[in-house]
């Protein structure tokens, strides 16, 4: 049988130059596949399947053992993932202030719940446990911004603030 | 040795043991389920857990525990069934319990661990799962939900196979066993995985709902397949194959199996098998009893031997005293015009081994490979021809650091094996490579020529084989060339494997001489591990050089009676298990024999191609249908054991040439596999030391396990030539197929139907080639057309073609050349 492997199409045309630079780097390097996966992510944003086939041809490296670590680790991401990524503390101190409140708000606002993304790339919701800030809480983040003591009008005004930027 | 007591018994077992191994030795009884006797220790399923007493407060896991001295073991305590039923409880919170329709009932792990354990209740409550079962794939059937995640699958297809198909993926309860992006089983097919299953997750597809496991016969056979020998157990329903089981008990080779020997079977239950002899009548064959058509096969032989001649092509998929018999029958005949597989294919062992070492065989057994620190593997991809030889040379590589060395014209999976060094060639020149490094081991004086003919002139012979000449003409890199010879003069315990076969005819008989050079010059042959392997295509190649069904004082070779048969100089041909039409190279110089001799038998166990052409077609009976011996590519003489009955009227090849000397008046019956046996002896003297019924479940490999070569000569052979043109055509074998008969069996052909033509991307890319696209291949005077099969196994300019698939007629292009020069358009 082909090993050819079925790949959606939009995936198809993804310029792998970067992905092949990366691993130029790793090729004899043991072990490093962690590592090799993060630039790539790095690069594209998330790990398009194309670059795990090509990962695996030039480290050698079971395309399936390196499904296996990509589905094991939270931090790799299969699929897009949008330009702002909106992480919703959901640890006691914010649940007790309302976490579930500020996380309705985000999906009344941009039809998303935990790892989803906007259909147009912009934004990904991320339910995650505690980001160390309860002083703040309820809060999100989005990217490196943190917005604390949020309400709905709040939140509202935050994603208002993201959906006027590029 | 380390002294150990388990259960109150002293036992003394290797240091190297576990506490599993040396409780297995003692016949103590661990119950376990991630073990497997071929793995390495993995510790996943906590049901061997026992205490010991120096390590008192927990229980200690006994399958990756490795024995100490004064340890004192306990199995079974109250507190160790306790904690197994635990266990147990554990792993059926969410095994769905479908035993009733489960093909797995009768020999489940997991089944009879629960009744040893006496497990009717479980604490616990969870989630189930409610998995798809893989329906994509047309032979292993994979339901997730009964896995128990041992991760031997997974552990197989790695450690053994080297084709990395499973992983665990996810994390947690979600943890289960997939493949790339949880898609359909896409892969070699082998069915390793579904033999190690321990329960019913991974089974076979063909086999399902057939029979349960104990109402099957099981029957210890050889495959029928290629060279490599593997044990197979036919397991038997009412009088068809229904399944084909393993053994890693006794199994040879561990009870490794490829997707030919496992899912291959089916062509011995086929419809179309031929039940009685055919004779043709008004220019059409027609069916007849035994007695016509034996009276018309006698008529016709004596005839032709009064005028110009008969001959006889067998193929090597005979027992041992098969053609014992077809030699007798030959004698009696007249004639001395006998030969096998296409005459040609084989010489790199008659002549090539002959002329160089002295003997006609491999110089040592599979196991050694296992322990061999440098692997040279030449020309073909031993995944292709003898995968089970590839998954040892995998073992190799992965468990004691073997290093692989490639001279090959394309890529295949041993290039994918950790560490492997391809000498990437240009077709043809492989064989300037090996002399390449010959000289290179000459000239620094790394060679060991103690006892060695023939090292000057040799070393003469190889002025024009400078690495940096063959480099410029072979596209190999001078460099690269020069580290493999030093590492393969550096070898302590060095193996060099070659295959033959029909579709590796060119330059064979000079490859295995290069090949045989350059094992002498590293002191290969004749040392204990390690050894010079070359391999043939068929389950009994070894047998029929060993039988010498081979033209002998004077006799006329398969070509010569092809080319006799064309133009009037012989009057009729014998054609035994084999489809010169469809396999032979040079398909139009064989079609023309065929249609030429005056008188044409055939006796197979289908119409083949060639049989449609016959004046007499005799059915003869499958491997699953005989008694006797094969000899495998490590001359390892095998018990071949009946598991069904023949179809029809058909008869075994022994008992037609039997049948057939009585009509010419010489009496060959003999009462038994075993009589026979005895009288091989008396022909072939290596024969002679074995016992037929001394045969156990390992064979005997005659010789003994290295194999002293007669002679140490060194002898010079020229270099290949560059094919000219745009692409170079190579054929050889498919991973599923083998020789032709494999495209009669349903498993081979549910992964592999039909013929194709595999380019590398970059020359897909340049011809605007995709995947299944029509391609019109011309050279030699004719075209064929094939799908295009696109990837990166092949280099530019070259394009593989697998030759198994009659209808394909890629023997019209290939005559016998390591490669043809072909152009190729849509």
């Amino acid at each position: 049988m082909s090993e050819a492997v079925e790949t959606t199409v939009d995936e198809q045309d993804i310029d792998l130059t970067g992905a092949n630079q990366i691993l130029d780097k790793y090729v004899d390097f043991h072990g490093a596949l962690m590592p090799a996966l993060q630039e790539i992510q790095e690069f594209y944003g998330y790990i398009p399947e194309p670059t795990v086939h090509l990962t695996a041809e030039r480290l050698n490296i079971y395309t399936s053992q390196i499904y296996g670590v990509l589905t094991f680790y939270a931090q790799f991401h299969l699929k897009p993932r949008g330009k702002y990524i909106v992480r919703v503390c959901m640890g006691t101190a914010c649940h007790v202030k309302g976490a579930g409140r500020i996380a309705e708000t985000i999906k009344d606002r941009l039809g998303i719940v935990h790892a989803e993304t906007t259909e147009d790339l912009k934004f990904t919701a991320e339910y995650v446990a505690c980001i160390g800030a309860c002083g703040m809480a309820p809060v999100i983040m989005v990217n490196d911004g943190t917005y604390g003591s949020l309400t709905v009008q709040k939140t509202d005004e935050v994603i208002q603030k993201y959906l006027k930027m590029d | 040795m380390v002294n150990l007591t388990i259960d109150g018994k002293q036992i003394s077992v290797s240091k190297a043991a576990t506490i599993y191994e040396a409780a297995q030795e003692a016949g103590i009884h661990i119950p376990v389920l991630c073990y497997a006797k071929k793995l390495l220790p993995y510790g996943a399923c906590r049901v061997c857990l026992v205490e010991i007493e120096q390590m008192k407060g927990r229980l200690i896991p006994s399958c990756t525990t490795p024995v100490s001295e004064g340890m004192v073991v306990t199995t079974t305590s109250e507190e160790i069934k306790k904690v197994r039923k635990t266990v147990m409880e554990f792993l059926l919170v969410n095994h769905v319990l479908d035993c009733p329709v489960c093909d797995k009932g009768g020999e489940c792990d997991l089944q009879d661990l629960a009744y040893e354990l006496d497990s009717t209740s479980n604490r616990f409550e969870g989630e189930k799962f409610d998995l798809p079962t893989d329906e994509v794939n047309p032979l292993i059937e994979r339901n997730m939900n009964r896995c128990v995640l041992c991760g031997k699958c997974v552990r197989v297809c790695d450690e053994i196979v080297g084709y990395g198909s499973y992983s665990f993926i996810n994390r947690g309860f979600e943890t289960k066993i997939a493949t790339a992006y949880d898609r359909g089983l896409n892969c070699e097919f082998c069915g390793q995985c579904l033999s190690m299953c321990p329960v019913g997750a991974l089974l076979p597809r063909p086999f399902k709902f057939k029979a349960r496991p104990w109402q099957l016969k099981e029957v210890d056979s050889v495959c029928g397949y290629c060279g490599n020998g593997c044990t197979v157990t036919l397991g038997v329903l009412g009088d068809r194959v229904e399944t084909i089981r393993f053994n890693d008990k006794i199994g040879v080779n561990d009870g490794n199996l490829c997707i030919r020997g496992r899912f291959g079977y089916s062509y011995v239950n086929d419809q179309e098998r031929l039940t009685k002899p055919l004779v043709r009548k008004d220019g059409v064959l027609v069916e007849t009893d035994w007695d016509e058509a034996l009276q018309v096969v006698s008529d016709g032989l004596l005839k032709a031997q009064g005028g110009q001649g008969v001959g006889f092509l067998s193929g090597a998929r005979l027992t041992n005293e098969e053609f014992y018999l077809l030699k007798q029958f030959a004698k009696t005949v007249g004639t001395e015009n006998v030969d096998h597989s296409g005459g040609e294919c084989y010489k790199g062992v008659t002549e090539g081994l002959k002329q160089t070492l002295g003997v006609a065989a491999s110089t040592a057994t599979f196991p050694q490979i296992d322990k061999a620190d440098v692997i040279l593997a030449i020309r073909s991809d031993f995944y292709e021809t003898h995968p089970v030889v590839g998954m040892v040379v995998n073992q190799a590589i992965r468990r004691n650091d073997a290093k692989l060395l490639i001279v090959a014209d394309k890529k295949g999976k041993l290039n994918k094996l950790p560490g492997a060094k391809t000498l990437l060639s240009k077709p043809g020149l492989e064989l300037d490579v090996l002399n390449a490094m010959a000289k290179v081991i000459l000239d620094e004086g790394l060679a060991q020529t103690e006892g060695v003919e023939g090292v000057a002139e040799f070393q003469a012979s190889l002025a024009n084989f400078t690495p940096e000449k063959v480099a410029a003409r072979s596209g190999v890199d001078a460099e690269a060339l020069q580290a493999a010879a030093r590492q393969l003069a550096s070898a302590k315990q060095g193996v060099v494997l070659l295959a033959y076969g029909l579709p590796y005819q060119g330059l064979n008989k000079e490859l295995a001489t290069a090949a045989a050079n350059l094992a002498i010059l590293t002191g290969i042959p004749g040392r204990e591990g390690g050894g010079l392997y070359l391999c043939g295509e068929k389950s009994n190649s070894q047998g029929a050089i060993d039988l010498g069904i081979l033209p002998q004082n004077g006799g006329l070779g398969a070509q010569a009676m092809l080319a006799g048969a064309s133009n009037g100089k012989l009057d009729a041909l014998y054609v035994v298990s084999e489809d010169p039409l469809s396999s032979y190279p040079d398909r139009d110089k064989v079609a023309q024999a065929l249609e030429k001799v005056p008188f044409l038998v055939v006796q197979d166990i289908f119409l083949s191609p060639t049989a449609q052409l016959a004046d007499v077609v005799l059915p003869a009976v499958s491997f699953a249908e005989k008694d006797g011996t094969f000899t495998n590519a490590e001359r390892r003489i095998q018990r071949v054991r009946p598991g069904i009955p023949s179809p029809g009227e058909a008869r075994s090849d022994g008992a037609i040439f039997s049948a057939l000397a009585g009509k010419l008046g010489n009496n060959l019956s003999f009462t038994s596999a075993a009589a026979i046996f005895t009288e091989i002896g008396k022909d072939v003297p290596a024969y002679a030391a074995i016992g037929f019924n001394e045969l156990g479940a390992h064979g005997k490999v005659w010789g003994g396990e290295t194999l002293s070569p007669a002679s140490r000569k060194l002898v010079a052979v020229g270099g290949g030539t560059t094919v000219e043109g745009e692409f170079q055509l190579v054929v050889g074998s498919a991973l599923y197929h083998s020789g032709t008969v494999s495209t009669k069996a349903k498993g081979p052909l549910a992964v592999l139907s039909e013929a194709y033509a595999e380019l590398g991307r970059e020359d897909a890319k340049d011809l605007n080639v995709a995947e299944g696209d029509l391609l019109k291949i011309s050279g030699n005077g004719a075209e064929i057309k094939l799908k295009a099969k696109v990837d990166n196994r092949l280099p530019k300019g070259v394009v593989f073609v697998p030759y198994h698939f009659a209808d394909a007629e890629v023997n019209r292009l290939y005559k016998g050349e390591p490669a043809v020069s072909v152009k190729i358009s849509k």
